[in-house]
């Protein structure tokens, strides 16, 4: 890749993570509507918007940098109090982000479409409407503040907001006085800063104009707080700081509260005249110039640096890095498994006494490697994973729009944010999961007349539910609307033709209910907007299953729907169960493979020549893996039924064999091979036998549409 | 590298091979531009009693036949697929393709016998856009230099077996010269 390359890729992964962050903010201020603003919040974000604008003029994406740059405005008049966060406010906020991830979506295929540039000129246009409509001018409460003008010129125009704000909430203000060694006053500060913002707020952080002594440096804090004072001197407890209670010159003058300190002189100096300052011994001069800059607790002045310096610690890594690194281990595995075969195999020939202890000391050496080198894949498969959190929150803000155009109240649940799936998975889960919710607010949920008419709460409820279940994640969405209406599912599919009446009457409700899996079919009497983007749950299942996941429907009419969706935690590594067919060795990925049972003649049923088993009360496809693949009619032996699961699908595969589980890396078998149904790779054992990998879900789909295998063979 | 790399490189171009010494051939027939096309470079291999040559520029590297694992539903003159170093790689057989033989060498699967397999019998492994892929033959011999002269089209009657794109001559010397991606189908 040229430099240029290199640097636009940066720029473009770059700008997503901001644009995540900023996404994930707003979300926050979103929920928290008409509350209490979190400055610290409101400053993330602000800093986050303008960082995109300053990347993105770098770039020259001038739609982008426009945009950004508008939204930054509006933020910074948000966070000085000259814009009310009312609700076209933090709507506008909200679409800035959707606008900014389109834009930089065209960014990245190097496109610009009209339809998108006029939306964030529109868009622009309006933000710059709100930032203009500032708030109506109110009596200056600093005016009231016992504070001499000489500090007072010294805060900036944020600072002076926080202290407005404080006051305007009759939070008690104090000047916190600390001094420190100037060997490690920042350390000193920080834990201070620390203990105090739990209580409240540090607005302002200022170099004390009481000196301290010979290799002392002293600050004074300005800082609001609701909480009594007792509890305030409690936590500067076994710290060098004293409060100092600010009182206020209120025209009804009520006494101003007695100062706690003793020393309640007024600042004479301002804070940036440094030259003025009785200055400490010359070892320390530079610590005392550097002030203002590690002065770090003023987030406004923190900006500047904050632009410079890369928002995260993280490095950016090609997945496919990864994965040659992750084949790499894998090699090394299968090194170190022969090496352990010819430790035993050299400890049983010899007799000798020495080589035996030989023998022992490279066992004990290549167990320490094997350790080892499970602690490296295991650092290699945590580098590709991710939190669902990431798609949660794209979701979360897209459902809030969909709601709102389907003319539906609704709350979105989300719970498991934490769990991690390896990268490529989280990537392709967003689409499925956005068309299951979409499904549910279109077909699920609800209007607000209909549900508060069946007592049930106006607005309607998706909850969004991950939970990690050893080497795979449940994911559940489900929602309490309406249901899935079992008769009209049946009409339907005898209207497709795809079931005969008698077969639509005699189906059970499970497999009734499945039906709303097959491509094309919908009950939606009318086409919303939504429905009318014409993607099916088919699409869904086909979309799980590609992540060798499962997919399941429980429904209860009335009472809602859940989606099941199982998925395993990484491809990478696969746990496979190594099976034997007719001689042949192939590995099925543990993730697909339900249940395993011995198999009796007798237990098989036929419908029209195809073998069929009951297995719990449902009856699956039987499918014998000799004969599918061509290796002959199948041992007389004992035999194996392993159910096969893929999305809502199940059959039973039959194998001859069980040789055990493994942890496998599967390799693709290249192009010239790739188009061989039901194999989906190859692996190695590490006995030098290369393995094939059965592609479940390939061979279930044949099973269960058997034209097409017709066709193809 | 291979291990035949040595091999290979003494097996290169040596001017004094093109023109047996103390022989003058007559100023060949052809353009002058076509003088100047460079030497055709292919590795020579035999299948049963024939020699072939394939373009070396297209040959990765020549293997011993490793353990091959049985591909199912897949044609016939695949006879597996190999592990080369962690990469798996289609092992085609030759002799189906061209007609030599009319049933894959029984190399593969549980019931594999490689004693009809002779000593000498190697993969040449090929660069193809594709997706790499070996060949399996009955040994390699070298690599020889054709000069445009010493090249035939293919005789009359050989058209239909596929890849053949000509023949290379040198005295006594003859080779069938192959079209990889033919080959590979």
């Amino acid at each position: 890749m040229s430099d240029r390359g290199r640097e636009r890729s940066e720029f473009l992964a770059e700008s997503a993570e901001i644009l995540e962050t900023l996404g994930r903010d707003l979300l926050v201020l979103d929920e928290g509507r008409g509350g209490e603003l979190d400055p610290e919040l409101l400053n993330g974000i602000f800093r986050g918007a303008h960082s995109l604008k300053g990347l993105a003029g770098m770039f020259g994406e001038d739609r982008l940098a426009t945009l950004a740059h508008a939204a930054e405005d509006l933020l910074d008049h948000l966070r000085l109090g000259k814009v009310e966060a009312s609700d076209p406010v933090v709507d506008s906020l909200v679409e800035v982000v959707d606008v900014l991830q389109a834009l930089l979506a065209e960014a990245s295929r190097e496109e610009t479409t009209g339809a998108l540039g006029s939306r964030a000129t529109g868009l622009a246009a309006r933000l710059r409407g709100l930032t203009q409509a500032t708030a109506p001018a109110q009596v200056d409460l600093l005016d009231q503040l016992d504070l001499d003008p000489a500090t007072r010129k010294v805060f900036t125009e944020y600072e002076e907001h926080r202290l407005r704000e404080n006051l305007r909430k009759g939070m008690s203000l104090y000047r916190v006085r600390a001094e420190f060694d100037l060997s490690d006053f920042d350390v000193g500060l920080a834990k201070l800063n620390g203990q105090l913002k739990p209580l409240g707020e540090v607005i302002s952080t200022l170099p004390s104009q009481r000196p301290g002594d010979e290799t002392g440096i002293a600050f004074d804090l300005i800082y609001g707080t609701r909480r009594p004072e007792r509890e305030l001197l409690a936590a500067l407890e076994g710290t060098p700081a004293t409060a100092e209670r600010l009182g206020r010159l209120e025209p009804a003058a009520l006494a101003p509260e007695p100062p706690a300190a003793p020393v309640g002189k007024t600042p004479k100096k301002p804070r940036r005249a440094k030259g003025a300052k009785p200055l400490p011994p010359a070892p320390a001069v530079s610590n005392v110039t550097a002030l203002p800059s590690s002065n770090g607790a003023a987030p406004a002045r923190a900006d500047s640096e904050a632009s410079l310096r890369s928002l995260t610690e993280t490095v950016r890594v090609d997945i496919r890095r990864l994965d040659s690194l992750m084949n790499a281990v894998g090699e090394l595995l299968l090194i170190k498994g022969n090496l352990q075969r010819l430790a035993e195999s050299a400890g049983h020939s010899s007799a000798i006494g020495p080589s035996r202890a030989w023998s022992q000391e490279l066992t004990r050496e290549s167990r320490a490697l094997e350790r080892k080198l499970e602690e490296v894949q295991e650092g290699l498969l945590g580098a590709r994973m991710v939190p669902l959190g990431q798609v949660f929150e794209k979701l979360a803000r897209l459902v809030r729009r969909l709601a709102r155009d389907a003319g539906k109240e609704l709350e979105l649940v989300l719970s498991g944010g934490e769990v991690e799936l390896d990268k490529l998975i989280v990537e392709e889960l967003s689409d499925p999961l956005m068309h299951t919710i979409r499904n549910a607010i279109d077909h699920g949920i609800e209007a607000p007349e209909v549900r508060e008419a069946q007592g049930k709460p106006r607005k309607g409820r998706i909850s969004l539910r991950a939970v990690q279940r050893g080497n795979r994640v449940l994911l559940e969405v489900s929602d309490d609307g309406a249901g899935i209406n079992e008769e009209r599912v049946r009409e339907v599919a005898v209207q497709r033709g795809l079931l005969t009446a008698d077969e639509a009457r005699e189906l059970p409700t499970r497999e009734a209910q499945n039906l709303i899996f097959t491509p094309g079919f919908s009950t939606a009497r009318s086409i919303s907007e939504l429905s009318g983007r014409g993607v099916g749950l088919d699409v869904v299942k086909t979309n799980i299953a590609s992540l060798s996941g499962l997919i399941d429907v429980h429904s209860e009419r009335g009472n809602g729907t859940t989606f099941e969706i199982t998925l395993p935690v990484t491809l990478a590594i696969v746990r496979a169960l190594v099976v034997g067919a007719e001689g042949r060795t192939y590995a099925i990925p543990l993730s697909g493979v339900l249940e395993i049972l011995s198999l009796s003649a007798s237990e098989v049923r036929t419908v029209e020549r195809r073998e069929l088993l009951p297995v719990r009360g449902r009856t699956l496809p039987l499918v014998r893996l000799a004969p599918l693949f061509g290796h002959g009619p199948g041992t007389t032996g004992p035999l194996f039924a392993l159910v096969l699961g893929l999305a809502q699908e199940r059959i039973a595969l039959v194998v001859d064999q069980l040789h055990g589980q493994q942890d496998i890396v599967v390799k693709p078998l290249g192009g010239r091979l790739s188009h061989i149904r039901g194999i989906s790779g190859a692996t190695d054992l590490g006995n030098r036998q290369t393995v094939l990998v059965l592609d479940v879900g390939a061979l279930i789909e044949d099973s269960v549409a058997p034209e097409w295998k017709a066709e193809a063979l | 590298m291979s291990r035949f790399a040595e091999q290979l490189e003494r097996f290169f171009y040596d001017p004094q091979e093109a023109l047996p010494p103390g022989l003058e051939l007559p100023e060949p027939r052809v353009q002058p531009s076509a003088r100047q096309a460079p030497p055709d470079e292919r590795l020579c291999f035999r299948l049963e009693n024939e020699w072939y040559a394939l373009p070396v520029s297209l040959v990765r590297e020549v293997s011993r036949v490793a353990p091959l694992t049985e591909v199912p539903r897949a044609p016939a003159s695949l006879l597996g697929v190999m592990n080369l170093r962690g990469e798996v790689l289609p092992v085609y057989d030759l002799k189906l393709r061209l007609r030599l033989a009319t049933r894959p060498a029984p190399i593969a699967g549980p019931r594999a016998d490689r004693t009809g397999l002779p000593r000498s019998a190697r993969v040449i492994i090929l660069r193809s856009p594709r997706g790499d892929a070996a060949v399996l033959v009955d040994a390699v011999q070298d690599v020889v230099r054709l000069m445009p002269a010493e090249v035939e089209p293919p005789p009359r009657g050989t058209a239909e077996r596929d890849g053949i794109v000509g023949l290379g001559r040198r005295g006594d010397r003859l080779w069938i010269l192959l079209d990889p991606e033919a080959v590979l189908g």
